[in-house]
């Protein structure tokens, strides 16, 4: 690569600073929507905490069945009398007050190991997808008031985010208030029973705000975490959940310019990793097929060529000029030279020479 | 960068996307929310998110129409890289026409977007037009003129 792509840093008032930023290598990785589905579904399930019925549920009575020749099924029945509970079935998955079918176990399968270089380069790909603009619109994110991305912004105007109402003008000032809003108008009341577990509300996620844990004050996390949406993640343990939500790729993320200068390093800290490269250089198909290293091998067009008509009404070649032309090249000199008005040659063709009838005979 | 196409967001985006709407219960159909699309189909030609280059066209105030495009290039400026072009709406219709087919296909930019576009933008138009009131019903016989009569 000749010329690597660099990124703005915008001030505190959204303006650019002049100060420019060499884009990470990160994100020019291969954007995979299918190892990061694959990767975040494993990672999803890793926060599970085990749950499942009671042990005893459904077997806390003393039934036993009644055997054959009662006319009535053989499914153990609650014994006694005196109460409606007798005689009824009971255990059976089928029964009312009975146990469930198969119960859930706490030793059921919770995790999922994802390996440690599946999760790498599914991040890779995530923040590379974070850099496009149409994936974020495609994620749901309002970023049409966004002046660049990735949206990188001066460390510098991070001082007044330490406090909510600094951090919640600062996004304002670079275009993020868009997203903000969104999220704050999107809280709606959870479906289900979810309510009831600490889930009562859902809400859309909003921006992501990565910063350097050396290089920028921490106090930017507190001065974030009120409001609806935005998270903070540090820029050496960016997590794949926060940046690609249920596994679709364009989380908008807003850097920090410490953040943006440290994740070259980040990523060449990691022992053993090697950032993934693009099995294709040159991702856009029809300037691969234009371009003239194609072109030049391939053969030519058979046949002659013609513009392909679509409907178009049939012409009487008697009547119009143009069309006749097409057909009879000739009709343009027949009718200057009024060939049509002629007269055949006058009289009868002359007599031959005697001269020649002897000469045939010889 | 090089590692980005639309081709590449178009595959990624197809199956899901914020703009996606699908409706199982009408025969499956699938319709765009996308403000750069012009016939809202969910479609690749169509997806003003996914070209570099697109053309939408939307109304304005006192029947104007507005005519966004986006700039070739500055994918990765979203703020700046739309253009908004207001058609008064006391400039005739053909004129609108001529201005919306010149400015998507006359200088390369989507000639494939014309029609749909100006079609868009006759919708609105026509759309734009005060409601005429209906005629009031004539009475038809003299049973119906007569009940008529009565009831004043």
């Amino acid at each position: 690569m000749a010329s690597r792509p660099t990124v703005t840093i915008l001030g505190a008032d959204g303006k650019a600073t002049g100060a420019t930023e060499v884009l990470p290598k990160v994100f020019g990785a291969p954007i995979r929507p299918d190892i990061v589905k694959h990767v975040h579904t494993g990672m999803a399930k890793n926060k599970r905490q085990p749950y499942s019925v009671s042990e005893k549920a459904g077997h806390q009575t003393s039934a036993e069945s009644w055997g054959t020749g009662r006319a009535v099924a053989r499914i153990p029945r609650v014994s006694g009398g005196g109460t409606h509970r007798a005689g009824q079935a009971a255990f059976g998955n089928m029964c009312r007050s009975g146990r469930m079918f198969a119960p859930t176990k706490i030793w059921r399968k919770w995790h999922v190991k994802v390996n440690q270089n599946q999760k790498r380069f599914a991040t890779a790909s995530a923040l590379a997808a974070s850099a496009v603009a149409p994936l974020l619109m495609a994620r749901g994110h309002q970023v049409s008031t966004v002046p660049e991305v990735p949206l990188v912004v001066d460390s510098a105007a991070f001082a007044a985010a330490t406090k909510t109402a600094g951090a919640v003008s600062l996004l304002k000032a670079v275009g993020a208030g868009e997203d903000v809003a969104k999220v704050k108008a999107s809280k709606k009341l959870r479906a289900g029973k979810g309510k009831l577990r600490g889930r009562r509300h859902r809400q859309r996620r909003g921006p992501l705000v990565v910063y350097s844990p050396s290089a920028d004050n921490k106090e930017i996390v507190q001065g974030f975490r009120n409001i609806p949406g935005v998270e903070t993640s540090p820029v050496d343990a960016l997590n794949l959940l926060q940046l690609a939500p249920g596994g679709h790729l364009g989380r908008f993320v807003i850097w920090t310019s410490a953040a943006i200068k440290e994740l070259d390093s980040v990523y060449e800290s990691k022992k053993g990793f090697f950032l993934p490269s693009n099995v294709v250089a040159q991702a856009d198909l029809t300037r691969l097929i234009n371009s003239s290293e194609i072109q030049s091998v391939l053969r030519g067009p058979k046949g002659e060529a013609k513009t392909k008509r679509g409907h178009v009404q049939k012409k009487n070649p008697l009547k119009n000029k143009q069309v006749l032309l097409r057909l009879n090249p000739y009709a343009a000199a027949f009718a200057k030279e009024k060939l049509g008005e002629k007269k055949a040659e006058e009289g009868k063709p002359k007599k031959l020479p005697a001269t020649f009838f002897e000469q045939l005979q010889e | 960068m090089s590692n980005v196409s639309a081709d590449l967001i178009w595959e990624i985006a197809r199956l899901q996307n914020a703009y996606l709407v699908k409706r199982p219960s009408s025969g499956g159909v699938q319709f765009s929310r996308d403000p750069l699309n012009l016939t809202n189909l969910h479609s690749r030609k169509y997806a003003g998110f996914v070209n570099d280059k697109a053309i939408g066209v939307t109304g304005g105030e006192k029947g104007a129409v507005v005519v966004t495009s986006k700039k070739a290039g500055s994918a990765n400026k979203p703020a700046a890289g739309v253009i908004k072009t207001t058609f008064n709406g006391s400039k005739s219709g053909r004129k609108i026409y001529k201005a919306i087919a010149n400015q998507t296909a006359k200088s390369h930019y989507r000639g494939d977007l014309r029609q749909a576009a100006v079609a868009r933008a006759s919708a609105i138009r026509a759309s734009q037009r005060p409601v005429k009131p209906s005629p009031e019903p004539k009475l038809r016989g003299n049973a119906a003129k007569k009940a008529a009569a009565k009831s004043e």
